[in-house]
């Protein structure tokens, strides 16, 4: 009974909210919202949806425009490309790694790994060593180039701080300095270094990490596992 | 990393999938210009991917953020177009509203898409157009009751779109 008079009343409020009743209805309608806290509730809900109306431009109500087809394959293809970019980044990137007392502590047998790159992007050359002292990892990527040979550097696992210096051996045994960088916590930017040789001509990359020196003979273009007791003072 | 970050490019296909229709709509809107809005739309959404990993759904829905970017997207774009010299065309001056204000009219206006057509077409002429009841019942062939009823059906409809939006007043 109630419901069925409430109903009335509700089919109301739309016109209410909006102001469209004339005196005698709205009032009659009040005085029954007075009494009815849930028609009272559903008549400030519509109030405050009607309030927003204004804001709208009712010749806005068409359909909306459709963005072009395109637009979402080349958000794709710019993030697929970034993405690609990103994962090279991070393969060059310091990461976090253990502390430097693992590095300090053990023996600089170093066995490296070079492999000539599979996916034809280039001639370039990843070496990473290996047998190094525990929780340290030392990596590079070699790409040939106009100037001589870039060196993306990858290091993880030795104190924070430590000032790397790093060279390549040239024909002869003559050190060509390919800069520094320090090992950073956390640090984020990849160290790119270059030096002004040949990679081809190239027989070692040398690493001074600290007191230690890691020597990673290079055998051009063909894959070699060597391992080689290497015990150099730091220049 | 927290989860639900839009880390990977399958949470990037699948935000425009959800919301890049929503985000153009709006862009075109507030820009006037599809050329410009197409270049916000895909800006944010690489604003988006680049700050994936800061996305937290703890804080707010991905709807939200997302047009959080391109409001900063828009002002970025809106400052580019200011230094430059305004070309007139076809009398249509760039929308110079704020953008919160824009944003609210398109939000309203897209629910307004949103409902019925019967329920959009009693709000338009008896609120937008100020016509008598009687004369839009006589006009639709129905009782004006109906009209009246409709219009209460209609801000309903309307309240229940805007709340799935994720309108917060």
């Amino acid at each position: 009974m109630k419901i069925e008079r409430c109903r009335e009343w509700r089919e109301a409020l739309g016109a209410y909210a909006l102001g469209h009743l004339g005196d005698e209805e709205r009032m009659s309608l009040e005085a029954h919202l007075e009494g009815c806290p849930e028609c009272r509730a559903e008549a400030e809900s519509l109030v405050a949806v009607s309030r927003l109306l204004p804001q709208a431009d009712p010749e806005r109500f068409g359909p909306a425009p459709v963005p072009p087809p395109e637009l979402g394959k080349r958000i794709a293809a710019t993030i697929g490309a970034e993405q690609r970019s990103k994962r090279r980044q991070r393969r060059l990137r310091f990461g976090l790694g253990l502390s430097g007392a693992a590095a300090a502590a053990a023996a600089a047998v170093l066995a490296i790994f070079v492999l000539s790159s599979g996916d034809g992007s280039g001639p370039e050359q990843h070496v990473s060593f290996r047998s190094l002292p525990a929780g340290v990892k030392i990596a590079a990527t070699l790409e040939p180039q106009a100037f001589g040979t870039e060196i993306h550097m990858y290091v993880k696992g030795v104190r924070s701080g430590t000032l790397c210096q790093v060279f390549m051996r040239g024909p002869g045994g003559e050190a060509v300095s390919a800069g520094t960088f320090r090992y950073r916590w956390g640090g984020d930017a990849a160290a790119v270094l270059s030096a002004a040789l040949d990679l081809s001509r190239a027989k070692a990359l040398v690493v001074h990490a600290g007191n230690r020196t890691f020597v990673a003979p290079l055998d051009n273009g063909k894959a070699t596992l060597h391992t080689q007791p290497q015990e150099e003072e730091p220049t | 990393m927290a989860s639900g970050a839009l880390t990977r490019e399958r949470d990037v296909r699948e935000a425009y999938a959800a919301h890049a229709s929503e985000l153009y709509g709006f862009a075109v809107r507030s820009l006037a210009d599809p050329g410009l809005a197409e270049e916000a739309v895909q800006e944010t959404f690489l604003r988006a991917w680049r700050a994936g990993e800061r996305f937290d759904p703890q804080i707010g829905s991905l709807r939200t953020w997302l047009f959080a970017i391109l409001r900063n997207v828009v002002i970025d774009l809106g400052r580019a177009r200011a230094a430059r010299p305004t070309v007139a065309d076809g009398g249509t001056e760039p929308s110079v509203e704020p953008f919160d204000e824009a944003l609210l009219s398109w939000q309203i206006e897209e629910a307004m898409r949103r409902i019925g057509e019967q329920h959009r077409r009693v709000l338009v002429e008896t609120y937008y157009r100020g016509r008598p009841y009687a004369e839009v019942a006589e006009e639709l062939g129905v009782p004006e009751g109906t009209v009246k009823s409709r219009v209460y059906y209609g801000l309903r409809a309307l309240r229940v779109v805007l709340e799935e939006m994720g309108y917060e007043d």
